[in-house]
Protein backbone atom coordinates (compact mmCIF):
# COMPACT_ATOMS: atom_id res chain seq x y z
CA UNK A 1 0.00 0.00 0.00
CA UNK A 2 1.99 2.93 -1.27
CA UNK A 3 -1.08 5.38 -0.38
CA UNK A 4 -3.11 5.99 2.86
CA UNK A 5 -5.85 7.93 1.22
CA UNK A 6 -6.86 7.17 -2.45
CA UNK A 7 -10.13 8.77 -4.33
CA UNK A 8 -11.57 8.15 -8.17
CA UNK A 9 -14.12 10.47 -9.55
CA UNK A 10 -15.54 11.36 -6.08
CA UNK A 11 -18.89 12.88 -6.52
CA UNK A 12 -21.43 14.09 -4.02
CA UNK A 13 -24.97 15.91 -4.84
CA UNK A 14 -27.50 17.38 -2.50
CA UNK A 15 -30.38 17.25 -5.11
CA UNK A 16 -29.45 19.69 -7.61
CA UNK A 17 -26.14 21.09 -5.80
CA UNK A 18 -22.81 19.59 -6.16
CA UNK A 19 -20.74 19.67 -3.41
CA UNK A 20 -17.87 17.52 -3.90
CA UNK A 21 -17.57 16.90 -8.39
CA UNK A 22 -15.43 14.38 -9.77
CA UNK A 23 -12.61 14.33 -6.80
CA UNK A 24 -9.42 12.30 -7.54
CA UNK A 25 -7.02 12.30 -4.51
CA UNK A 26 -3.74 10.29 -3.88
CA UNK A 27 -2.31 10.89 0.06
CA UNK A 28 0.86 8.72 0.11
CA UNK A 29 1.81 7.06 3.63
CA UNK A 30 4.17 9.41 5.62
CA UNK A 31 2.72 12.31 4.23
CA UNK A 32 1.20 15.48 5.37
CA UNK A 33 -1.54 16.45 2.78
CA UNK A 34 -2.98 20.04 3.00
CA UNK A 35 -6.53 20.20 1.51
CA UNK A 36 -7.42 23.62 1.05
CA UNK A 37 -10.53 25.79 0.39
CA UNK A 38 -12.90 28.61 1.14
CA UNK A 39 -15.78 27.91 3.58
CA UNK A 40 -18.46 25.69 1.78
CA UNK A 41 -15.70 24.55 -1.05
CA UNK A 42 -16.63 21.08 -0.08
CA UNK A 43 -14.27 20.09 2.29
CA UNK A 44 -15.69 18.80 5.32
CA UNK A 45 -17.97 16.65 2.67
CA UNK A 46 -15.26 15.13 1.40
CA UNK A 47 -13.55 14.47 4.84
CA UNK A 48 -17.46 12.86 5.65
CA UNK A 49 -16.97 10.74 2.78
CA UNK A 50 -13.46 9.65 3.58
CA UNK A 51 -14.81 8.36 7.04
CA UNK A 52 -17.77 6.72 5.80
CA UNK A 53 -20.65 9.47 7.36
CA UNK A 54 -21.58 10.23 3.75
CA UNK A 55 -21.95 7.91 1.15
CA UNK A 56 -20.82 9.20 -2.13
CA UNK A 57 -22.98 9.98 -5.18
CA UNK A 58 -20.27 8.35 -7.52
CA UNK A 59 -16.58 6.84 -7.33
CA UNK A 60 -14.75 5.65 -4.42
CA UNK A 61 -12.81 5.89 -1.49
CA UNK A 62 -9.77 3.86 -0.37
CA UNK A 63 -8.88 4.13 3.01
CA UNK A 64 -5.17 2.90 4.11
CA UNK A 65 -6.09 -0.04 1.14
CA UNK A 66 -9.61 -0.55 2.42
CA UNK A 67 -12.43 0.44 -0.05
CA UNK A 68 -15.27 2.35 2.03
CA UNK A 69 -18.31 0.56 1.67
CA UNK A 70 -21.14 -0.07 4.42
CA UNK A 71 -20.92 -3.57 4.47
CA UNK A 72 -17.48 -3.49 4.41
CA UNK A 73 -14.45 -4.36 6.46
CA UNK A 74 -13.11 -0.71 7.64
CA UNK A 75 -10.13 0.93 8.42
CA UNK A 76 -11.35 3.04 11.88
CA UNK A 77 -8.65 1.30 14.01
CA UNK A 78 -5.97 2.69 12.38
CA UNK A 79 -8.05 6.04 11.76
CA UNK A 80 -8.05 9.24 14.01
CA UNK A 81 -10.29 12.35 13.19
CA UNK A 82 -11.99 15.62 13.93
CA UNK A 83 -14.76 16.55 11.82
CA UNK A 84 -16.06 20.18 11.84
CA UNK A 85 -16.22 21.83 15.21
CA UNK A 86 -15.12 19.28 17.91
CA UNK A 87 -18.19 18.61 20.59
CA UNK A 88 -18.30 16.36 24.07
CA UNK A 89 -20.53 14.95 26.08
CA UNK A 90 -20.79 17.94 28.31
CA UNK A 91 -21.64 16.71 31.59
CA UNK A 92 -18.86 14.56 30.92
CA UNK A 93 -15.33 15.49 32.06
CA UNK A 94 -12.19 15.81 29.76
CA UNK A 95 -11.23 12.61 31.59
CA UNK A 96 -14.31 10.60 31.31
CA UNK A 97 -14.77 11.82 27.52
CA UNK A 98 -11.31 10.11 26.70
CA UNK A 99 -11.97 6.92 28.42
CA UNK A 100 -15.57 6.72 26.42
CA UNK A 101 -13.91 6.36 23.34
CA UNK A 102 -11.16 4.73 24.96
CA UNK A 103 -13.43 2.06 25.40
CA UNK A 104 -14.80 1.77 22.12
CA UNK A 105 -11.22 1.50 20.41
CA UNK A 106 -10.67 -1.55 22.05
CA UNK A 107 -7.27 -2.44 22.61
CA UNK A 108 -6.03 1.11 23.50
CA UNK A 109 -4.30 0.85 26.87
CA UNK A 110 -5.41 2.70 29.56
CA UNK A 111 -2.52 4.52 30.40
CA UNK A 112 -3.37 6.55 26.56
CA UNK A 113 -5.43 8.51 28.41
CA UNK A 114 -3.30 10.35 30.78
CA UNK A 115 -0.74 10.67 27.77
CA UNK A 116 -2.60 12.10 25.87
CA UNK A 117 -4.43 14.60 28.41
CA UNK A 118 -0.21 15.29 28.92
CA UNK A 119 0.65 15.98 25.40
CA UNK A 120 -2.29 18.28 24.92
CA UNK A 121 -1.73 19.95 27.73
CA UNK A 122 -5.16 19.39 29.16
CA UNK A 123 -4.14 18.20 32.77
CA UNK A 124 -5.79 21.48 34.81
CA UNK A 125 -8.70 20.66 32.70
CA UNK A 126 -8.67 16.68 33.00
CA UNK A 127 -11.61 16.89 35.91
CA UNK A 128 -13.61 19.70 34.48
CA UNK A 129 -16.73 18.70 32.30
CA UNK A 130 -16.18 19.33 28.99
CA UNK A 131 -19.18 21.35 28.39
CA UNK A 132 -17.66 24.40 30.85
CA UNK A 133 -14.19 24.33 28.19
CA UNK A 134 -12.96 27.15 26.48
CA UNK A 135 -13.38 27.10 22.34
CA UNK A 136 -9.99 26.53 22.37
CA UNK A 137 -9.49 23.77 25.34
CA UNK A 138 -12.58 22.12 23.48
CA UNK A 139 -10.61 21.97 20.45
CA UNK A 140 -7.79 20.51 22.46
CA UNK A 141 -10.49 17.87 23.91
CA UNK A 142 -11.23 16.99 19.98
CA UNK A 143 -7.42 16.46 18.76
CA UNK A 144 -6.92 14.42 22.08
CA UNK A 145 -9.94 12.08 20.72
CA UNK A 146 -8.16 11.61 17.20
CA UNK A 147 -5.02 10.96 18.57
CA UNK A 148 -6.08 9.13 21.92
CA UNK A 149 -5.33 5.30 20.02
CA UNK A 150 -2.03 6.04 18.19
CA UNK A 151 -3.45 5.99 14.87
CA UNK A 152 -1.92 5.69 11.56
CA UNK A 153 -3.54 7.89 9.21
CA UNK A 154 -5.21 11.13 11.01
CA UNK A 155 -7.97 12.89 9.73
CA UNK A 156 -8.42 16.70 10.63
CA UNK A 157 -10.74 19.17 9.91
CA UNK A 158 -9.42 22.10 10.41
CA UNK A 159 -7.20 21.20 13.13
CA UNK A 160 -6.07 24.76 14.44
CA UNK A 161 -9.60 26.02 15.05
CA UNK A 162 -10.34 28.13 17.81
CA UNK A 163 -6.78 27.57 18.94
CA UNK A 164 -4.54 31.11 20.32
CA UNK A 165 -1.10 31.48 18.57
CA UNK A 166 0.24 29.41 20.71
CA UNK A 167 -1.77 26.76 20.93
CA UNK A 168 -1.36 26.87 16.86
CA UNK A 169 2.21 26.34 17.23
CA UNK A 170 2.29 23.95 19.64
CA UNK A 171 0.21 21.46 17.62
CA UNK A 172 2.12 22.44 14.45
CA UNK A 173 4.83 20.78 16.47
CA UNK A 174 2.85 18.38 17.39
CA UNK A 175 1.74 16.80 14.57
CA UNK A 176 5.08 17.73 12.37
CA UNK A 177 6.37 15.30 15.27
CA UNK A 178 4.09 12.40 14.86
CA UNK A 179 4.81 12.33 11.02
CA UNK A 180 8.26 12.42 11.21
CA UNK A 181 9.12 10.47 14.26
CA UNK A 182 6.26 7.42 13.71
CA UNK A 183 5.47 8.23 9.89
CA UNK A 184 1.91 9.04 10.73
CA UNK A 185 0.05 10.09 7.80
CA UNK A 186 -1.98 13.45 8.28
CA UNK A 187 -4.61 14.51 5.56
CA UNK A 188 -5.87 17.95 6.92
CA UNK A 189 -8.39 20.64 5.81
CA UNK A 190 -7.81 24.59 6.26
CA UNK A 191 -8.71 27.70 4.68
CA UNK A 192 -5.40 29.37 5.63
CA UNK A 193 -2.85 28.62 3.03
CA UNK A 194 -0.29 30.38 5.08
CA UNK A 195 -1.12 28.29 7.91
CA UNK A 196 -0.82 24.75 6.68
CA UNK A 197 2.16 25.83 4.10
CA UNK A 198 4.62 25.24 7.11
CA UNK A 199 3.40 21.91 7.93
CA UNK A 200 1.97 20.33 4.52
CA UNK A 201 4.30 18.46 2.23
CA UNK A 202 1.68 18.62 -0.68
CA UNK A 203 -1.54 20.39 -1.07
CA UNK A 204 -4.71 20.25 -2.92
CA UNK A 205 -7.14 23.22 -3.40
CA UNK A 206 -10.23 22.55 -3.83
CA UNK A 207 -12.71 24.89 -4.70
CA UNK A 208 -16.86 25.00 -5.26
CA UNK A 209 -16.32 20.78 -5.16
CA UNK A 210 -13.43 20.82 -7.65
CA UNK A 211 -9.62 20.16 -7.51
CA UNK A 212 -8.42 22.91 -9.05
CA UNK A 213 -4.53 22.02 -8.35
CA UNK A 214 -2.43 19.81 -6.19
CA UNK A 215 0.97 20.62 -5.68
CA UNK A 216 3.90 20.59 -3.95
CA UNK A 217 5.52 23.06 -1.45
CA UNK A 218 8.64 23.88 -3.52
CA UNK A 219 6.28 24.33 -6.96
CA UNK A 220 4.05 26.24 -4.53
CA UNK A 221 6.77 28.64 -3.56
CA UNK A 222 7.54 28.49 -7.49
CA UNK A 223 4.15 29.52 -8.53
CA UNK A 224 3.58 32.81 -6.12
CA UNK A 225 4.22 35.93 -8.18
CA UNK A 226 7.26 38.00 -7.23
CA UNK A 227 8.23 41.49 -8.23
CA UNK A 228 11.40 43.64 -7.43
CA UNK A 229 9.74 47.46 -5.82
CA UNK A 230 12.01 50.27 -6.56
CA UNK A 231 11.57 53.77 -5.34
CA UNK A 232 14.00 56.77 -6.18
CA UNK A 233 14.35 60.41 -5.66
CA UNK A 234 12.96 61.21 -8.89
CA UNK A 235 10.87 58.16 -10.02
CA UNK A 236 10.15 59.14 -13.29
CA UNK A 237 13.60 59.34 -14.32
CA UNK A 238 14.56 56.42 -12.52
CA UNK A 239 11.34 54.74 -14.62
CA UNK A 240 12.57 55.82 -17.82
CA UNK A 241 16.17 54.59 -17.38
CA UNK A 242 14.96 51.02 -16.50
CA UNK A 243 11.93 51.22 -19.26
CA UNK A 244 15.00 52.21 -21.60
CA UNK A 245 17.23 49.21 -20.44
CA UNK A 246 14.17 47.29 -20.91
CA UNK A 247 12.48 46.21 -18.18
CA UNK A 248 8.85 46.46 -17.43
CA UNK A 249 8.66 49.49 -15.07
CA UNK A 250 5.43 50.48 -14.12
CA UNK A 251 4.71 53.05 -11.35
CA UNK A 252 1.94 51.48 -8.80
CA UNK A 253 -0.43 53.07 -6.11
CA UNK A 254 2.07 53.65 -3.50
CA UNK A 255 4.70 55.33 -5.54
CA UNK A 256 6.83 52.66 -6.12
CA UNK A 257 8.02 51.32 -8.87
CA UNK A 258 6.63 47.26 -9.90
CA UNK A 259 9.66 45.36 -12.09
CA UNK A 260 7.97 41.89 -12.64
CA UNK A 261 11.00 40.76 -14.90
CA UNK A 262 12.82 37.28 -13.94
CA UNK A 263 16.44 38.99 -14.53
CA UNK A 264 15.47 42.18 -12.28
CA UNK A 265 14.32 39.77 -9.57
CA UNK A 266 17.15 37.08 -10.09
CA UNK A 267 19.46 39.55 -10.12
CA UNK A 268 18.58 43.00 -8.35
CA UNK A 269 22.29 44.58 -7.80
CA UNK A 270 22.09 44.72 -11.65
CA UNK A 271 19.15 47.40 -11.11
CA UNK A 272 20.78 49.08 -8.30
CA UNK A 273 24.18 49.64 -10.88
CA UNK A 274 21.94 50.81 -13.30
CA UNK A 275 20.41 53.37 -11.35
CA UNK A 276 23.24 54.77 -9.72
CA UNK A 277 25.14 54.81 -13.03
CA UNK A 278 22.64 57.03 -14.36
CA UNK A 279 22.66 59.59 -11.12
CA UNK A 280 19.46 58.16 -9.75
CA UNK A 281 20.42 55.87 -6.76
CA UNK A 282 17.37 53.96 -5.55
CA UNK A 283 15.90 54.56 -1.83
CA UNK A 284 14.34 51.43 -1.91
CA UNK A 285 15.52 47.66 -3.42
CA UNK A 286 13.17 45.21 -2.56
CA UNK A 287 12.04 41.55 -3.76
CA UNK A 288 8.53 41.03 -2.92
CA UNK A 289 6.92 37.58 -2.81
CA UNK A 290 2.94 37.34 -3.57
CA UNK A 291 1.98 36.18 0.06
CA UNK A 292 0.08 32.99 0.66
CA UNK A 293 -3.19 34.49 1.03
CA UNK A 294 -2.76 36.04 -2.34
CA UNK A 295 -1.94 33.58 -4.13
CA UNK A 296 -4.76 31.53 -2.92
CA UNK A 297 -7.38 33.84 -3.85
CA UNK A 298 -5.83 34.41 -7.37
CA UNK A 299 -5.90 30.62 -7.67
CA UNK A 300 -9.91 30.67 -6.86
CA UNK A 301 -10.22 33.22 -9.20
CA UNK A 302 -10.62 35.98 -6.26
CA UNK A 303 -8.75 39.41 -5.95
CA UNK A 304 -8.66 40.07 -2.36
CA UNK A 305 -10.81 42.90 -3.23
CA UNK A 306 -14.00 41.13 -4.95
CA UNK A 307 -13.55 38.70 -1.84
CA UNK A 308 -14.10 41.05 0.41
CA UNK B 1 -21.08 -7.73 18.42
CA UNK B 2 -18.02 -8.32 20.64
CA UNK B 3 -17.65 -4.58 21.72
CA UNK B 4 -21.36 -4.31 22.74
CA UNK B 5 -20.11 -4.09 26.47
CA UNK B 6 -17.66 -1.32 25.87
CA UNK B 7 -20.48 0.73 24.16
CA UNK B 8 -23.18 -0.45 26.95
CA UNK B 9 -20.76 1.35 29.66
CA UNK B 10 -20.48 3.97 27.20
CA UNK B 11 -24.00 4.75 27.47
CA UNK B 12 -24.66 3.96 31.05
CA UNK B 13 -22.02 6.63 31.85
CA UNK B 14 -23.15 9.02 29.46
CA UNK B 15 -26.86 8.16 31.40
CA UNK B 16 -24.99 8.09 35.00
CA UNK B 17 -23.77 11.82 34.50
CA UNK B 18 -27.05 13.51 33.47
CA UNK B 19 -30.12 14.46 35.45
CA UNK B 20 -32.52 12.40 33.26
CA UNK B 21 -32.25 9.37 35.85
CA UNK B 22 -33.55 11.35 38.65
CA UNK B 23 -35.87 13.01 36.44
CA UNK B 24 -37.84 10.32 34.67
CA UNK B 25 -37.71 8.45 38.44
CA UNK B 26 -39.57 11.28 39.96
CA UNK B 27 -41.63 11.26 36.81
CA UNK B 28 -42.67 8.01 36.89
CA UNK B 29 -43.11 7.76 40.80
CA UNK B 30 -46.13 9.74 40.31
CA UNK B 31 -48.01 6.64 39.09
CA UNK B 32 -47.93 4.64 42.62
CA UNK B 33 -48.68 8.59 44.18
CA UNK B 34 -51.37 9.24 42.71
CA UNK B 35 -52.58 5.60 43.07
CA UNK B 36 -52.24 5.44 46.59
CA UNK B 37 -54.30 9.51 46.88
CA UNK B 38 -57.19 7.31 45.14
CA UNK B 39 -56.88 4.73 47.83
CA UNK B 40 -57.03 7.02 50.45
CA UNK B 41 -59.55 8.89 48.79
CA UNK B 42 -61.73 5.52 48.11
CA UNK B 43 -61.23 3.98 51.59
CA UNK B 44 -62.91 6.59 53.56
CA UNK B 45 -64.23 9.44 51.22
CA UNK B 46 -66.14 11.51 53.76
CA UNK B 47 -63.12 11.49 55.63
CA UNK B 48 -61.07 13.00 52.86
CA UNK B 49 -63.88 15.72 51.99
CA UNK B 50 -63.30 16.75 55.70
CA UNK B 51 -59.60 16.81 55.39
CA UNK B 52 -60.05 18.80 52.46
CA UNK B 53 -58.74 16.36 49.95
CA UNK B 54 -61.13 16.51 47.38
CA UNK B 55 -63.65 19.09 47.16
CA UNK B 56 -67.17 18.06 48.10
CA UNK B 57 -68.03 18.44 44.87
CA UNK B 58 -65.54 15.82 43.80
CA UNK B 59 -66.42 12.47 41.59
CA UNK B 60 -65.04 9.81 42.53
CA UNK B 61 -63.92 6.80 40.21
CA UNK B 62 -65.23 4.06 40.70
CA UNK B 63 -63.46 1.43 42.11
CA UNK B 64 -63.11 -0.42 45.70
CA UNK B 65 -59.76 0.45 48.16
CA UNK B 66 -58.05 -2.96 47.50
CA UNK B 67 -54.47 -4.59 46.50
CA UNK B 68 -56.57 -5.07 42.64
CA UNK B 69 -57.84 -1.65 42.36
CA UNK B 70 -54.56 -0.10 43.22
CA UNK B 71 -52.23 -2.75 41.33
CA UNK B 72 -54.93 -2.26 38.19
CA UNK B 73 -54.20 1.73 38.32
CA UNK B 74 -50.14 0.97 38.18
CA UNK B 75 -50.62 -0.85 35.13
CA UNK B 76 -52.76 1.83 33.19
CA UNK B 77 -50.32 4.52 34.98
CA UNK B 78 -47.61 2.34 33.10
CA UNK B 79 -49.50 2.13 29.93
CA UNK B 80 -50.57 5.45 29.62
CA UNK B 81 -47.56 7.19 31.37
CA UNK B 82 -44.63 4.30 29.56
CA UNK B 83 -45.19 6.10 26.42
CA UNK B 84 -44.77 9.31 27.23
CA UNK B 85 -41.43 8.50 29.56
CA UNK B 86 -39.74 5.67 28.06
CA UNK B 87 -40.34 7.57 25.03
CA UNK B 88 -38.80 10.38 26.83
CA UNK B 89 -35.81 8.10 27.69
CA UNK B 90 -35.55 7.01 23.96
CA UNK B 91 -35.59 10.39 22.44
CA UNK B 92 -32.97 11.75 25.27
CA UNK B 93 -30.60 8.37 24.78
CA UNK B 94 -30.86 8.41 20.74
CA UNK B 95 -32.06 12.15 20.07
CA UNK B 96 -29.07 13.39 22.11
CA UNK B 97 -25.79 12.49 20.26
CA UNK B 98 -27.22 14.91 17.17
CA UNK B 99 -28.61 17.61 19.83
CA UNK B 100 -25.36 17.62 21.06
CA UNK B 101 -23.73 16.77 17.97
CA UNK B 102 -21.57 13.87 19.02
CA UNK B 103 -22.67 11.52 17.27
CA UNK B 104 -19.26 12.03 14.49
CA UNK B 105 -17.61 10.81 17.18
CA UNK B 106 -19.44 7.26 17.11
CA UNK B 107 -19.48 6.99 13.29
CA UNK B 108 -15.88 5.85 12.60
CA UNK B 109 -14.83 3.64 15.62
CA UNK B 110 -13.98 -0.24 15.61
CA UNK B 111 -16.99 -1.05 17.72
CA UNK B 112 -19.63 -0.49 14.68
CA UNK B 113 -22.92 1.96 14.45
CA UNK B 114 -25.05 -1.24 14.97
CA UNK B 115 -23.02 -2.20 18.13
CA UNK B 116 -23.69 1.03 19.42
CA UNK B 117 -27.50 1.11 18.73
CA UNK B 118 -28.17 -1.90 19.97
CA UNK B 119 -26.24 -0.75 23.01
CA UNK B 120 -28.55 2.15 23.24
CA UNK B 121 -31.92 -0.16 23.22
CA UNK B 122 -30.29 -2.08 25.87
CA UNK B 123 -29.98 0.92 28.24
CA UNK B 124 -33.45 2.20 26.93
CA UNK B 125 -35.09 -1.12 27.84
CA UNK B 126 -33.43 -1.49 31.09
CA UNK B 127 -33.89 1.45 32.04
CA UNK B 128 -37.59 1.50 31.39
CA UNK B 129 -37.65 -1.79 33.28
CA UNK B 130 -35.49 -0.39 36.31
CA UNK B 131 -38.66 2.30 36.43
CA UNK B 132 -41.16 0.13 36.64
CA UNK B 133 -39.82 -2.22 39.12
CA UNK B 134 -38.99 1.25 41.03
CA UNK B 135 -43.19 2.27 40.35
CA UNK B 136 -43.94 -1.45 41.72
CA UNK B 137 -42.32 -1.53 45.02
CA UNK B 138 -43.29 1.96 45.56
CA UNK B 139 -46.51 0.84 44.83
CA UNK B 140 -46.28 -2.32 47.67
CA UNK B 141 -45.03 0.36 49.94
CA UNK B 142 -47.64 2.68 49.99
CA UNK B 143 -50.41 0.08 50.04
CA UNK B 144 -49.12 -1.25 52.91
CA UNK B 145 -48.71 2.47 54.55
CA UNK B 146 -52.19 3.27 53.78
CA UNK B 147 -52.98 -0.31 55.24
CA UNK B 148 -55.00 -1.91 52.12
CA UNK B 149 -56.95 -4.84 53.23
CA UNK B 150 -55.22 -7.99 52.62
CA UNK B 151 -55.23 -9.53 49.39
CA UNK B 152 -54.79 -12.94 47.57
CA UNK B 153 -51.76 -14.23 46.43
CA UNK B 154 -53.44 -14.86 43.59
CA UNK B 155 -54.68 -11.15 43.29
CA UNK B 156 -50.92 -9.93 43.38
CA UNK B 157 -49.97 -12.83 41.10
CA UNK B 158 -52.62 -11.68 38.36
CA UNK B 159 -52.05 -7.87 38.75
CA UNK B 160 -48.04 -8.43 38.85
CA UNK B 161 -47.78 -10.76 35.37
CA UNK B 162 -50.61 -7.86 33.69
CA UNK B 163 -48.06 -5.35 35.26
CA UNK B 164 -44.88 -6.83 33.53
CA UNK B 165 -46.87 -7.61 30.36
CA UNK B 166 -47.95 -4.06 29.79
CA UNK B 167 -44.59 -2.76 30.95
CA UNK B 168 -42.88 -5.33 28.51
CA UNK B 169 -45.58 -4.21 25.76
CA UNK B 170 -44.57 -0.56 26.76
CA UNK B 171 -41.07 -1.16 26.57
CA UNK B 172 -41.00 -2.84 23.26
CA UNK B 173 -43.07 0.18 21.52
CA UNK B 174 -39.85 2.71 21.96
CA UNK B 175 -38.06 1.45 19.26
CA UNK B 176 -40.09 3.51 16.31
CA UNK B 177 -39.20 6.54 19.06
CA UNK B 178 -35.59 5.75 18.91
CA UNK B 179 -35.80 5.95 14.79
CA UNK B 180 -37.90 9.25 14.89
CA UNK B 181 -35.30 10.59 17.41
CA UNK B 182 -32.44 9.66 14.72
CA UNK B 183 -33.82 10.66 11.58
CA UNK B 184 -35.67 13.79 13.00
CA UNK B 185 -32.32 14.93 14.38
CA UNK B 186 -32.98 15.24 18.11
CA UNK B 187 -35.36 15.53 20.79
CA UNK B 188 -38.81 17.28 19.23
CA UNK B 189 -39.77 14.71 16.89
CA UNK B 190 -39.45 11.82 18.97
CA UNK B 191 -41.67 13.66 21.47
CA UNK B 192 -44.28 15.00 19.23
CA UNK B 193 -44.65 11.59 18.30
CA UNK B 194 -45.19 9.79 21.79
CA UNK B 195 -47.65 12.77 22.52
CA UNK B 196 -49.53 11.63 18.99
CA UNK B 197 -49.21 7.96 19.68
CA UNK B 198 -51.37 8.61 23.34
CA UNK B 199 -53.45 10.98 21.51
CA UNK B 200 -53.60 8.29 18.82
CA UNK B 201 -54.33 5.13 21.06
CA UNK B 202 -57.18 7.49 22.97
CA UNK B 203 -59.11 8.19 19.87
CA UNK B 204 -58.59 4.95 18.34
CA UNK B 205 -59.40 3.04 21.30
CA UNK B 206 -62.46 4.57 22.15
CA UNK B 207 -63.50 4.21 18.29
CA UNK B 208 -63.25 0.63 19.47
CA UNK B 209 -60.53 -0.39 17.14
CA UNK B 210 -57.54 -0.20 19.90
CA UNK B 211 -56.64 -3.89 19.48
CA UNK B 212 -55.43 -3.38 16.11
CA UNK B 213 -53.38 0.24 17.41
CA UNK B 214 -49.78 -1.01 18.90
CA UNK B 215 -49.81 2.11 21.15
CA UNK B 216 -53.47 1.04 22.30
CA UNK B 217 -52.53 -2.35 23.30
CA UNK B 218 -51.36 -1.98 26.76
CA UNK B 219 -53.87 0.26 27.70
CA UNK B 220 -56.20 -2.11 27.07
CA UNK B 221 -54.01 -5.28 28.34
CA UNK B 222 -53.84 -2.89 31.78
CA UNK B 223 -57.65 -3.73 32.08
CA UNK B 224 -58.29 0.54 31.74
CA UNK B 225 -61.45 -0.20 29.28
CA UNK B 226 -62.81 -2.76 31.21
CA UNK B 227 -62.22 -6.39 32.19
CA UNK B 228 -63.33 -7.49 28.08
CA UNK B 229 -60.07 -6.82 26.90
CA UNK B 230 -58.24 -9.10 29.25
CA UNK B 231 -57.53 -11.80 26.80
CA UNK B 232 -56.09 -9.69 23.69
CA UNK B 233 -55.87 -11.91 20.89
CA UNK B 234 -52.65 -12.80 19.15
CA UNK B 235 -52.76 -10.10 16.50
CA UNK B 236 -52.79 -7.35 19.32
CA UNK B 237 -49.46 -8.66 20.70
CA UNK B 238 -48.01 -9.70 17.23
CA UNK B 239 -48.92 -5.94 16.24
CA UNK B 240 -46.87 -4.48 19.13
CA UNK B 241 -44.01 -7.05 18.19
CA UNK B 242 -44.25 -6.25 14.73
CA UNK B 243 -44.32 -2.08 15.41
CA UNK B 244 -41.14 -2.86 17.59
CA UNK B 245 -39.36 -4.48 14.97
CA UNK B 246 -39.99 -2.05 12.50
CA UNK B 247 -39.02 0.65 14.63
CA UNK B 248 -35.42 -1.28 15.29
CA UNK B 249 -34.57 -2.10 12.17
CA UNK B 250 -35.41 1.30 10.66
CA UNK B 251 -33.11 2.73 13.58
CA UNK B 252 -30.30 -0.07 12.46
CA UNK B 253 -30.71 0.74 8.92
CA UNK B 254 -31.24 4.54 9.35
CA UNK B 255 -27.75 4.60 11.36
CA UNK B 256 -25.99 2.25 8.81
CA UNK B 257 -27.34 4.05 5.39
CA UNK B 258 -28.63 7.80 5.91
CA UNK B 259 -25.93 10.51 5.28
CA UNK B 260 -24.69 11.64 8.58
CA UNK B 261 -23.99 14.99 8.32
CA UNK B 262 -24.81 16.47 12.40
Amino acid sequence: MNNAIETHGLEKKYGDVTAVDDLSLRVACGEIYAFLGLNGAGKTTTIRMLLGMVKPSAGEVNVLGVPIRIDGKKPWAQVGHLVETPHAYPELSVRENLELIRRLRPGVPAQNVNRIIEQLGLNTYAERRAGALSLGNAQRLGLAKALLHAPELLILDEPANALDPAGIVEIRNLLSELARTQGVTIFMSSHILGEVSRLAKRIGIIHQGKLIQELNIEELNRNRRRRLLVRARDMDAARNVLQSAGFSAVLNSNDTLDIKDDAAIRQPENIATRLVNAGHPPTLLQVDEEDLEHYFLRLVGMTPENSK
Amino acid sequence: MKNILSALWGEYLKARRSKMPLLTALGFAFVPLMGGFFMIVLKDPEMARRLGMVSAKAQIVAGNADWQTYLGILSQGTAIGGIVLFGIIASWVFGREYSDHTLKDLLALPTTRSEIVLAKFFLVALWSAALVVLVYLLGLAIGSLIRLPVASTEIFWQSSITLAVVAALMILLVTPIAFVASAGHGYLPPMGFAIFAVFFAQVIAAAGWGEYFPWSVPALRSGMAGPEYDNLGFVSYALVVAASIVGMVATFVWWEWADQVY
